[in-house]
C-alpha cells in the first residue's frame, strides 16, 4: 500500500503513486496445493494416461457427483463446451429460443448461438437481481425450446419457482450456476435443480482446475448423451453412435481440480473473513449498499458485490475507473446488459428496464485469495477517500478528459443490432 | 516367434506382451520436469488466459514453422472449428472421407456441410482429381487432410483450389514437423491446423494450434478464441472459449525441447518394422507421402488377403490378442457414420477407395510405449501369421 492519499491529486487516476501492486482483481485466484496437484497427477503419470476420459478425470467426476448429491457428473474442457453441448442436447427440437436472463455472464449470448439457437433475454428481479419465474414466464412463447437459468453472483435465483414454471409449461429447465458451486438454496444443493446444472473450473473459480467445466445431473441418458458428445460421439472401438465433438478435460487440469476440491472449506473460510471484513467497514461509507449473503444458506462467500446509490458522489463507472487506475481491479457488475450488446448473431427481446437500470448501478470489489484483510481496508479507505472528496475528483476527470467523461447519470450507450444468425 | 498356429495368443499360446501397448505417441516429460514446471506455473499464479508460457509456445512454434502466426487452441478439432468461425465459412466444405471423424464433425458444428471426396489408393491422400469430382454448387472451401505423418500433394491442391477461388486449409493433426520439399508443413493453403493430443508427436496432452502467414486472418482467429490474446478488435460472428492453459502450454513447449528425439526414436521404429515386414507377402507398408522429413507419426499397413492369407481384421484380431493395440482408422468411413450417412445419402456408394481402405489399412503402434526391439517382434508375429495363416483363418 502507498502511502494514505491526502489530496484528490494523490490519486493514481490524476498522477499519483498506485494503491496495490500488483493489482488485485475479482477473480478468486485461490492456488490449490501444488503437492497435492503432484499426487494427484502420479495417478495419471503412472498410468501414463493422459486425457480420454483418464483415471483422474473419472475420480473427478465421481467426486463431484457426490458433492452435489447427483447420480452423474460430466467433465468439459471447459464451461463454454459443456453448456453449449447440454443446450444442444436439452432444447426441444423443432424451437429455437433459449430464455436467459439479460444481466448475466456476458458470453451467454454466445454460448447459445454456438449451440444453433437463439437467445431471447428476460428481465430480472430487483430484489434478487436475478430472473424470477415471472420475469422468465413472459418470454415463453411457441418457439421456446429451454430455459437456460442463471444464479446470481450473490445467492441464489429462484430454483422453485423455475422447476415449477418448467413443469407448468413442459419447457426444459437448464441451469449455469457457474457462480453457484458451493450454495444451497431452500437448503437443497445447487447442482440439483432442473435436468441439470453447469459448473466452471476456470483458475478465478472456487474450483481452480487450470480450465474446466461439468455439468451434474440426476438424468442417466442425458449424461451418456454428453459423455457421448464430449469425444466425438465415439462409444466404443471403431464405433461412433452420434454427432460429437472434442471437449474432453486433460488429465492435469482434472488433478488440479482434485487439489483444489480438498482445499475449498478453507478458502470459503478465507472468503468469509475477507466478506466481514468488506461488511464491517463499508457499513459507515454513505451511499454504497454491500449486497448481503443469505446466511441460513450455504455460501461461498466469493464475490463482494456493491450497489453504487444515488447519494454516491461519482457515477458507477468513474469509481470503477478510479479503483482500477489503483490497482484495485474493480468491475462493473455485468455491464452493460446482454440486450444491450452488440452482436453478430441474432437476439431476441422485449423491454427490460430492470436490467437496464441494474447493469448501471452494481459494481465489484476485489476478492479471492489474492486479497488479504489488509488490502480489504485499503480498498475501503479509497472508497472512503473518493466519498470525501467527490466534487474534487469529478472536476478533476472532467479536466482531464473534456466533455467524453461520465457525469453523474449519463445513461449507458445503448448499442442494439440484431442480425442475422450464425452457428447451426 | 510363433512357431506354430498353436503359439498365437488367440489360439491359446502365450502373448508376446504381458501389457498391451497403444497405438501411439503417449511422450510425456519425467515426472521431475514435469513437476518443475506445474511448481513455476503455480508461483507465477498465472494459470490460463494467454499467459507467458502460451504466449512463448505461439511464439516458439512460428519460429520452428517458418510461419507469421501460430494461434494455439483446447484442441485441434476446435482449431478447425475456429477457423471456419474465422474465415465466416457458410455452406459446403470438400473434404476427404478418409480422415478422423474430427474433421466433419468441427465443421458440421460450425454449421457447414462436409461434401465428402474419395482419395488416391496408394497415398490415401484427396488429390485436385478427386475433389473435382464432388464440387458441386455452394462450396465454399476446400479441407486437405495430411495424414500418416506425410502429406498431400499440397502445389496441385493449392492450384486447384485457387482456380476455383476457393480457400484452402489443410487439417495437418498428423503432420507437426513434417517437412515437404517447399518448407514444413504449417505454412500452406489459407491455414493449416495440427493438434496436440497425446496421441500426437508433439504432446500438451489436449491442444492444437492454426498456423496461418495471413495476419489479418490470424486476428480473427485470436478474437474468435477468446479476448485474451487478441492484438486488434475486430468484428467476428461468435467469440468463443477454446484458450490452452498455461499447463498445456508447459507439456508442448517440453515436447518441442524432446521433439528432434522422439521423431528419431519413431524412425527406428519405423525402421524395424519395415526391416521385416518389407519382405511379407500382401503387407504394403504405406510410406510418409510428399515429404523429405517425416515425424513418423503412424505406421500404416494395407493388408492385401489374397496375398496375405488372412483379412485386415483377422491380423486385427491376431495381434489384440498379444497385447498389440493396432486400429482401423478409419473404420467406419466418416461418410458411413451419423449424422452425415443421412445427410449425404448419394455418397454413402460413392467412394470406393475409402472403402476398400477402411477395410484393408492397419495402424502397428510407434511412440513412447515401445522399443524397436518391441516392433521387431511385433513385425514378427505378423510374419508368422502369414505363414500360418490357412490354420489361423479358421480360428480367428
Amino acid at each position: 500500500m502507498s502511502k494514505q492519499k491526502a489530496i484528490t491529486a494523490d490519486l493514481a487516476i490524476f498522477g499519483g503513486p498506485v494503491t496495490f501492486d500488483p493489482p488485485r482483481s475479482t477473480g478468486s485466484l485461490a492456488d490449490p496445493d501444488v503437492d497435492k496437484i503432484l499426487r494427484y497427477s502420479k495417478i495419471f503419470h503412472d498410468r501414463q494416461w493422459y486425457t480420454n476420459n483418464g483415471p483422474v478425470n473419472q475420480m473427478l467426476e465421481a467426486r463431484l457427483a457426490d458433492w452435489h448429491g447427483t447420480a452423474r457428473c460430466v467433465a468439459f474442457a471447459n464451461a463454454f463446451l459443456g453448456i453449449s453441448l447440454a443446450i444442444r442436447q436439452l432444447a426441444l427440437p423443432g424451437r429455437h429460443e433459449v430464455v436467459t436472463p439479460s444481466h448475466t455472464y456476458r458470453r451467454i449470448g454466445e454460448i447459445i448461438a454456438s449451440a444453433g439457437m437463439i437467445p431471447r433475454y428476460c428481465d430480472i428481479d430487483p430484489d434478487t437481481l436475478a430472473q424470477s419465474a415471472e420475469t422468465t414466464r413472459a418470454c415463453i412463447n411457441d418457439d421456446t425450446a429451454l430455459i437456460l437459468g442463471a444464479h446470481p453472483t450473490v445467492n441464489c435465483c429462484d430454483a422453485d419457482g423455475l422447476e415449477r414454471l418448467s413443469a407448468e409449461t413442459g419447457v426444459p429447465l437448464f441451469f449455469d450456476s457457474v457462480e453457484s458451486v458451493f450454495e444451497t438454496y431452500n437448503g437443497r444443493r445447487v447442482g440439483t435443480f432442473g435436468r441439470a446444472e453447469a459448473f466452471s473450473m476456470h483458475a478465478t473459480k472456487l474450483i481452480n482446475g487450470f480450465e474446466g467445466g461439468y455439468i451434474v445431473t440426476d438424468d442417466e441418458e442425458l449424461a451418456d448423451a454428453l459423455k457421448l458428445a464430449r469425444a466425438f460421439g465415439i462409444s466404443g472401438v471403431d464405433q461412433v453412435d452420434r454427432l460429437g465433438i472434442n471437449a474432453k478435460l486433460n488429465e492435469i487440469h482434472a488433478a488440479t481440480a482434485m487439489a483444489s476440491l480438498d482445499g475449498l472449506p478453507a478458502l470459503v473460510e478465507r472468503n468469509r473473513e475477507r466478506y466481514r471484513a468488506y461488511d464491517e467497514l463499508l457499513e459507515g461509507v454513505d451511499g454504497l449498499l454491500l449486497r448481503r449473503f443469505d446466511e441460513s444458506e450455504q455460501t461461498s462467500f466469493k464475490n463482494i458485490v456493491v450497489k453504487v446509490c444515488e447519494d454516491w458522489p461519482l457515477s458507477r463507472d468513474d469509481t470503477v475507473a478510479v479503483l482500477q487506475a489503483e490497482g484495485a481491479l474493480a468491475r462493473t457488475y455485468y455491464s452493460p446488459a446482454l440486450h444491450m450488446h452488440e452482436n453478430s448473431f441474432e437476439t431476441r427481446f422485449g423491454a427490460l428496464p430492470v436490467a437496464e437500470a441494474v447493469s448501471r448501478e452494481y459494481m465489484l470489489l476485489p476478492c479471492g485469495d489474492q486479497v488479504s484483510l489488509d488490502d480489504v481496508v485499503n480498498v475501503v479507505k479509497l472508497l472512503r477517500f473518493v466519498c470525501g472528496h467527490g466534487k474534487e475528483i469529478r472536476a478533476g476527470l472532467v479536466a482531464r478528459s473534456g466533455a467524453g467523461t461520465q457525469t453523474r447519470r449519463d445513461p449507458v450507450r445503448l448499442r442494439r443490432r440484431v442480425t442475422a444468425g450464425t452457428a447451426s | 516367434m510363433k512357431r506354430g498356429p498353436g503359439d498365437f495368443a488367440c489360439t491359446g499360446g502365450s502373448p508376446a506382451f504381458s501389457s498391451a501397448i497403444p497405438v501411439g505417441q503417449l511422450y510425456f516429460p519425467d515426472f521431475e520436469q514435469y513437476e518443475a514446471a506445474i511448481r513455476g506455473i503455480v508461483e507465477r499464479r498465472y494459470y490460463t488466459s494467454h499467459g507467458p508460457l502460451v504466449r512463448g509456445l505461439e511464439a516458439r512454434l512460428a519460429a520452428y514453422l517458418g510461419v507469421a502466426n501460430a494461434v494455439t487452441v483446447t484442441n485441434g478439432t476446435l482449431g478447425l472449428y475456429l477457423t471456419a468461425l474465422a474465415l465466416g465459412l457458410k455452406g459446403k466444405i470438400i473434404m476427404p472421407s478418409f480422415t478422423f471423424i474430427a474433421t466433419a464433425q468441427a465443421f458440421l458444428h460450425a454449421g457447414i456441410e462436409p461434401v465428402f471426396c474419395d482419395v488416391d489408393p496408394v497415398t490415401h491422400h484427396m488429390t485436385p482429381e478427386t475433389a473435382e469430382a464432388v464440387l458441386e454448387d455452394g462450396v465454399s472451401a476446400v479441407c486437405a487432410v495430411n495424414l500418416w505423418g506425410g502429406t498431400a500433394d499440397v502445389p496441385g491442391l493449392e492450384g486447384w483450389a485457387s482456380s476455383h477461388g476457393l480457400p484452402l486449409l489443410f487439417d495437418s493433426a498428423h503432420a507437426f514437423g513434417v517437412e515437404r520439399a517447399e518448407g514444413m508443413v504449417g505454412r500452406f493453403g489459407a491455414a493449416e491446423v495440427f493438434s496436440f493430443h497425446a496421441t500426437k508427436v508433439l504432446s500438451a496432452t489436449e491442444g492444437g494450434c492454426i498456423c496461418t502467414d495471413d495476419d489479418d486472418l490470424a486476428e480473427r482467429l485470436r478474437n474468435v478464441r477468446d479476448h485474451y490474446g487478441v492484438r486488434r478488435a475486430m468484428a467476428v460472428p461468435l467469440t468463443v472459449n477454446f484458450r490452452v492453459s498455461e499447463a498445456q502450454a508447459a507439456i508442448a513447449l517440453m515436447s518441442l525441447d524432446d521433439f528432434e528425439r522422439r521423431v528419431a526414436n519413431n524412425r527406428d521404429i519405423f525402421e524395424a518394422y519395415r526391416s521385416v515386414l518389407a519382405a511379407v507377402p500382401g503387407v504394403r507398408i504405406v510410406e510418409p507421402n510428399g515429404v523429405v522429413r517425416s515425424n513418423y507419426q503412424s505406421v500404416v499397413l494395407e493388408i492385401s488377403e489374397s496375398e496375405y492369407g488372412l483379412t485386415r481384421d483377422d491380423l486385427w484380431a491376431i495381434l489384440d490378442a498379444e497385447g498389440v493395440r493396432a486400429r482401423r482408422y478409419f473404420k467406419p468411413g466418416v461418410h458411413r457414420c451419423v449424422p452425415f450417412d443421412g445427410m449425404r445419402p448419394q455418397q454413402v456408394e460413392a467412394l470406393p477407395v475409402t472403402d476398400r481402405l477402411c477395410q484393408t489399412v492397419l495402424q502397428l503402434p510407434i511412440g513412447a510405449m515401445l522399443t524397436a526391439a518391441d516392433a521387431a517382434t511385433i513385425a514378427g508375429i505378423i510374419r508368422d501369421a502369414h505363414v500360418h495363416a490357412e490354420a489361423l483363418h479358421s480360428r480367428v
